[in-house]
């Protein structure tokens, strides 16, 4: 059995390196055995949900913000009835604006979503940027990377996590990401999942559950990914290491 | 005279004024008086002339810097290679009397230019370094650029040096009514399937068919063949080997002879080539050709190489696709080597290193026969986790955060590993830092001329 993670919009998303976390995700799958495929989706083509066992969505520019929104919510109910079945998204930067109700441009104008989420965003200035940590709990333990948005947003949900350094959603309420059902939405970049091993294999570990593959996750080494992360934590954002 | 005057005078203006007169004294003087080029240029004893798409700067300074080892000539620095640029380097070597103080010229002049200006100047010599064009005509027409080479070129009495692994700028010999030579490859660095496979092709120039090759050196040069004709890539005059930083020259009736490159990558052994096949028809021995190759600054980062104990190679990366052909040169070069990446993320480097990931460092893991990869920086663990998940094996890899044990570690794996040498790849902020790491490591004896970088 293959785990078939789903990669949109290649064509008009290519901002932040989508490509390091889908290498990411191949990786860890084949150093474990577990056979896997990268299927791209085009901005023309409907995504065929029953498919997949992982939805990835990227962010890109603001034109291309744009048109990814008018390409998605023409699938809009496929999407909630994928999403409330459990089907495992990870949405990033302008991905997860794109979860939300709408995307207020900087000229009162309503970018509509996907409204798979209680969450809306506001352009804001100036733009939050720079090296980012949070604290998202017992499993995934510290998350680290670089984040750049202008959008502030806001959501009813459970957060990813607590920042400890860094802006997060807008800024003001030290949380930063969504979790709710299967669907991981975060600003965090750099690429996200390298440095972040235990987040990625969360990620896989609902993929897999997901697609009913009966493997259990065997542990990787992760020496080299734990010491870029701890590297980070103390060089870049003098944290202690976790 | 009011032309050079005025040239002069703006040329003295600006270097007062600590700014660089490339061009400016030039257009000036052109203005007041129109026939300025053609008045100095009679003053001449002989002109050497480099043009075509790529390299020729780096072309004109080697074979500049090697003509200099024999008196002086009149050269235009830094790709001024219009009129005005041209106007400007002849004024800046007149007097106020309106003589040149030099009797060579080694002037590199613009594809465009060149038949507007080639009856203004004694060309002995003629060099194509070669002509890239973006869609090659299937219907064998010659383009402008191509067309105006021609015609400039056949008002000349010039020995023409062309690349003949390149079948557009064999088809310019063709077309030549004077004496050519070329220079070109040895069939033993010939890849049967490149890379970067050419998408279009290229095709025959007489007859529009599309050329069959034995293999590639690069791009679309290599050793072709019209299946319908007789174009074919000519036998070269100046056929080089490569080893290492040594440049092996076969020339017919004539030993063959080492020249030492203080320069890598292919598009830069092209380059080489074609300054000393240019040097050698004007007449230059081993000596002034290699104390001219001494000579040469490369500029900082740029395939730059240092003689340190084995030889590093310094190279600026600072996004995916100038990275990619860094790689790709590297890569390029068959023997074993040992690579030392560097990645900061200070301000002038991109505080985000996500392109990384854009980057194809795949390349190293599959190609290229990397024995071994240190990394440094502010960003060494991010770099060494990319190239973990390009495929590069984890034992081959070591990170040194400190840029000193970073060298150190690396020159000295290089050393037990055969004298690989290292290819240094650095961000922005690390490229100064590492070059003058280098330069202070660079053995004083493996060489008899002090080897001088673009370090200061
Ligand atoms: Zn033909």
């Amino acid at each position: 059995m293959k785990l078939r993670i789903a990669h949109l919009y290649p064509d008009l998303l290519n901002l932040y390196a989508d490509k390091g976390n889908i290498r990411v995700l191949t990786q860890r799958c084949r150093w474990r055995g577990v056979d896997v495929e990268v299927i791209p989706v085009l901005s023309g083509e409907r995504p065929r949900f029953e498919e997949y066992h992982l939805v990835l969505l990227g962010g890109g520019s603001d034109r291309e913000q744009e048109l990814v929104a008018q390409t998605l919510v023409k699938h809009r109910s496929d999407w909630r009835h994928a999403a409330a079945a459990g089907l495992p998204v990870l949405a990033v930067c302008g991905g997860y604006q794109l979860l939300g109700h709408y995307y207020q441009l900087p000229n009162g104008r309503k970018v509509e979503g996907l409204e798979l989420l209680d969450l809306v965003t506001h352009a804001g200035h100036p733009r939050l940027t720079g090296n980012i940590a949070i604290d998202a709990g017992e499993t995934l333990g510290t998350i680290v990377g670089f984040e750049n948005h202008g959008g502030r947003t806001e959501h009813a949900h459970e957060p990813l996590g607590k920042v400890l350094k860094g802006h997060g959603n807008n800024g003001r309420d030290g949380l930063e990401g969504v979790r709710w059902q299967n669907v991981i939405g975060t600003y965090i970049h750099g690429p996200l999942l390298p440095k972040n091993p235990r987040l990625a294999d969360h990620i896989l570990r609902l993929a897999m559950d997901y697609a009913g593959m009966p493997i259990a996750l065997q542990p990787l080494e992760d020496e080299w990914e734990q010491a870029a992360h701890d590297a980070f934590l103390e060089r870049r954002l003098e944290l202690p290491r976790t | 005279m009011l032309g050079i005057w005025v040239g002069k005078l703006i040329e003295l203006v600006l270097r007062l004024a600590g700014r660089r007169a490339t061009s400016l004294p030039g257009k000036w003087a052109l203005r007041v008086s129109p026939e300025l080029l053609a008045k100095l240029g009679r003053q001449l004893e002989r002109c050497i002339v480099v043009t075509g798409t790529n390299g020729k700067t780096t072309t004109t300074s080697l074979l500049a810097s090697m003509m200099r080892q024999e008196g002086p000539i009149v050269t235009n620095a830094e790709g001024a290679n219009m009129r005005q640029g041209l106007a400007a380097a002849l004024i800046k070597h007149t007097d106020w009397r309106g003589r040149l103080r030099a009797k060579t010229a080694v002037l590199e002049i613009d594809e465009a230019t060149l038949p507007l200006v080639a009856s203004c100047f004694p060309i002995r010599v003629a060099a194509v370094t070669n002509v890239f064009r973006d869609q090659l005509d299937r219907y064998g027409e010659l383009d402008s650029t191509m067309q105006k080479i021609m015609e400039g070129l056949a008002a000349t009495e010039a020995v023409l040096i062309l690349n003949g692994d390149d079948p557009l700028a064999r088809r310019i010999g063709l077309g030549h009514p004077g004496r050519v030579l070329y220079f070109g490859l040895d069939e033993r660095h010939l890849n049967a399937q490149p890379r970067e496979q050419m998408r279009d092709g290229a095709f025959c120039l007489e007859c529009g068919a599309r050329l069959q090759y034995e293999g590639f050196f690069y791009g679309q040069l290599g050793v072709y063949r019209c299946p319908r004709g007789d174009f074919f890539r000519p036998h070269p005059d100046f056929r080089a080997t490569i080893e290492g930083a040594t440049l092996h020259l076969q020339e017919p009736g004539q030993p063959d002879v080492g020249f030492r490159l203080p320069v890598r990558g292919l598009f830069n052994i092209y380059n080489a080539l074609c300054a000393i096949a240019a040097a050698r028809v004007c007449g230059l021995g081993r000596g002034p050709i290699q104390q001219g190759l001494d000579a040469f600054r490369p500029p900082l980062g740029r395939m730059q190489v240092f003689c340190t104990d084995p030889e590093s190679i310094l190279n600026l990366i600072k996004n995916p696709t100038g990275c990619d052909s860094v790689l790709q040169a590297i890569c390029h070069e068959s023997e074993p080597k040992v690579v030392l990446i560097a990645i900061n993320d200070l301000a002038a480097d991109g505080r985000d290193v996500s392109w990384l990931w854009d980057a194809d460092f795949e390349l190293l893991a599959e190609a290229g026969r990397v024995l071994g990869v240190v990394t440094t920086g502010l960003r060494g663990e991010d770099m060494a986790l990319r190239l973990k998940y390009a495929g590069y094996p984890v034992e081959r890899m070591q990170v040194k955060p400190d840029l000193d044990e970073a060298v150190e570690t690396s020159l000295s794996l290089a050393r037990q590993l055969g004298d690989a040498p290292v290819y240094v790849l650095c961000t922005y902020t690390a490229l100064y830092p590492m070059a003058e790491r280098l330069q202070r490591r660079v053995n004083r004896y493996s060489h008899e001329t002090a080897y001088r970088t673009s370090v200061s």
